[in-house]
């Protein structure tokens, strides 16, 4: 590998028109890591990630990736780059392989090292038996797939993928994620989801909202961060314990959850346990345990969310 | 359950050679939200465009809310709402303006579009975006406008299809509050998605793997079959883990008794996820296609 997996951005910014969609983006990545990157709709994801792959005319008063000055010409720099946007972009009438084979030539790979690599990446996202089948006749999952696994086959230093998971099901995202950790340790990807296990498994997450860089960290670092403590409410009838449990003076928020009511508490109002378990034994459907829950990645992008929100909604 | 809403019998849907619904069977309860879940390429979408009279059936039966939609497909559309993935919204139409049309389909005017409208848009929280264009609104604000709009005719049946694909998660929360109001207000919802912790939202779930129902019930029920149990551990001294598969009266009455001899333990309680319930419905699918016991 000859390029450094490293991004360095200070001050970035892009307007469209009157529109400001990047307001002074400070990013300073260093080294092979999954990075979710995770926000708001509207809050500049896909401007920033268009970005950094070195496909949008920006300002900055820094903006160097993978060693390559993003406010200069770019053409060396997209070599080194895998990128897969939201629609898909490869060609719908080659085939699977034929798509593959273009983008290996692109790259210069030999003969030898394409039919191994293509090979591993079908077989790891179930396209194998679909070879031959021309692009615009998989079904949307597939084409996902197949997108990641072409941006994959360079091995390029850099991969940013912008919501890849968006409308796959399970099965194919797991696949997805099996193939993207496999670059864990070699690549610096970029990521953006809107799935709260995809978030979990990132090595570090950055939180955009309205242009700017809110919050950064590892999900542990995230998630301590959030001034909540989170309360599972168990009973009968959970939806009627959030109700009531909504009026309590210290909660923030309270939902159904299948089985439980999940309970968000301000950690600065939260009372004792024994006043905790008092107040919820009081509460008008009956409450058979109440059990403190780690506070999750929800907990922590809700948190964010509302931090930036002008108004807030009522509890 | 009372007379389903809701009624498919022996459903299927060849194209040529492939069949890509087979003798599908459902019930929805009226009142209910009902998840409909599926890989892609299952034949889920296939599926709901026979529901709502948009693809007429190979074979099989289809009722909702009374009416026969094989022989009435267009008579079932005054009694349904739909939101597909790509929310219909027309570029260049305000909302307000887009409200108008779609009303206007229905035959909504005057006073009675003014209070409906009204109500859907303090409730949904689309007033500030009601003069803006679809294309310049984000989507969790797009999402929820397709919702107003799919109800504003007051329809017994709401089909949403991937209602909240890529929506952040806060606009997703406020999105299912929105829908459980409208069950609660006695629609039917009958929708998929792919956010599997979404099915912890709704009353019951069912599963269509390559043409074919793998799985129907309610979530905890799935949970019951298709997981390990929930996991709970009671901490400090006599410490102790124990597996239940349901958190049910029982569960608690034994829980209680442990309880009452460890003063000062606490619980913590490991609930198997959808997603993990979903992965092993479908591996259980493959294994049978495939001859594994």
């Amino acid at each position: 590998m000859s390029v450094q997996p490293s991004l360095r951005l200070r001050g970035l910014r892009k307007r469209f028109g009157k529109r400001s969609a990047l307001d002074g983006i400070d990013l300073r990545l260093e080294g092979p890591q999954i990075v979710g990157i995770v926000g708001p709709d509207g809050a500049g994801k896909t401007t920033l990630l268009r970005s950094i792959a070195g496909l949008l005319e920006i300002t900055a008063d820094e903006a160097t990736v993978l060693g390559f000055d993003l406010r200069q010409d770019v053409r060396a720099l997209k070599a080194q780059i895998g990128y897969v946007p939201q629609a898909f972009s490869l060609h719908r009438d080659l085939s699977v392989s034929e798509n593959l084979r273009f983008t290996a030539r692109l790259h210069r790979l030999s003969d030898e090292e394409f039919e191994r690599r293509a090979h591993r990446l079908l077989s790891r996202t179930d396209l194998l038996p679909f070879v031959d089948r021309p692009a615009g006749a998989l079904s949307g999952g597939m084409r996902q797939k197949l997108s990641i696994a072409n941006a994959l086959l360079p091995q390029p230093a850099l991969l940013v993928l912008d919501e890849p998971t968006a409308g796959v099901d399970v099965m194919a995202r797991d696949e997805i994620w099996r193939i993207l950790e496999e670059r864990r340790g070699e690549s610096l990807i970029l990521i953006s989801t809107s799935y709260l296990e995809e978030t979990e498994a990132c090595d570090r997450l950055v939180y955009l909202d309205e242009g700017r860089v809110v919050a950064q960290g590892t999900p542990a670092e995230l998630r301590a961060q959030v001034p909540v403590k989170l309360v599972r409410a168990w009973g009968n009838d959970p939806r009627a314990i959030a109700k009531a449990a909504a009026s309590l003076p210290y909660v923030v928020s309270a939902q159904v959850r299948g089985p439980f009511a999940r309970i968000e508490i301000a950690a600065q109002r939260a009372p004792g346990e024994a006043r905790l378990r008092a107040d919820f034994a009081g509460l008008a459907s009956r409450v058979r345990l109440v059990e403190p829950a780690p506070v999750d990645m929800e907990s922590a992008l809700l948190f964010l969310s509302r931090k930036q929100a002008p108004r807030e909604s009522a509890a | 359950m009372s007379a389903p809403i809701i009624s498919v019998r022996n459903l299927t849907k060849r194209f040529g050679e492939f069949t890509a619904v087979d003798r599908l069977a459902i019930d929805v309860a009226p009142g209910s939200i009902f998840a409909f879940l599926g890989a892609n390429g299952s034949g889920k979408s296939t599926t709901i465009r026979m529901l709502i009279g948009l693809l007429r059936p190979t074979e099989g039966s289809i009722e909702v809310d009374g009416i026969d939609v094989i022989r009435h497909p267009r008579r079932v559309r005054d009694h349904i709402g739909y939101m597909g993935q790509k929310v219909s919204l027309y570029q260049g139409l305000s909302l307000h303006e887009n409200v108008e049309f779609y009303a206007g389909l229905h035959g909504l005017a005057g006073q009675e579009l003014e209070t409906r409208w009204g109500a859907l848009r303090e409730r949904f929280e689309l007033s500030d975006a009601e003069a803006e264009r679809p294309e310049n609104l984000p989507a969790g604000i797009r999402q929820r406008a397709g919702l107003a709009l799919a109800t504003l005719h007051r329809p017994r049946v709401l089909f949403l299809d991937e209602p909240t694909a890529g929506v952040d998660v806060q606009s997703r929360s406020l999105f299912w509050e929105l829908i459980r109001e409208e069950a609660d207000a006695g629609r039917t919802v009958f929708v998929t998605t792919h956010f599997l912790e979404e099915v912890d939202y709704c009353d019951w779930a069912s599963f269509i793997d390559e043409g074919r129902l793998i799985a129907n019930a309610a979530p905890e029920d799935l949970r019951r079959r298709y997981s390990d149990g929930y996991r709970v551990h009671i901490d400090g001294e006599s410490a102790q883990e124990l597996t239940t598969p349901a958190v049910d009266d029982a569960f608690f009455a034994e829980l209680e008794s442990l309880l009452a001899v460890r003063p000062g333990a606490s619980v913590r309680i490991d609930t198997p996820s959808m997603t993990d319930v979903f992965r092993r419905v479908i591996a259980e699918s493959n294994d049978t296609r495939h001859g594994q016991p």
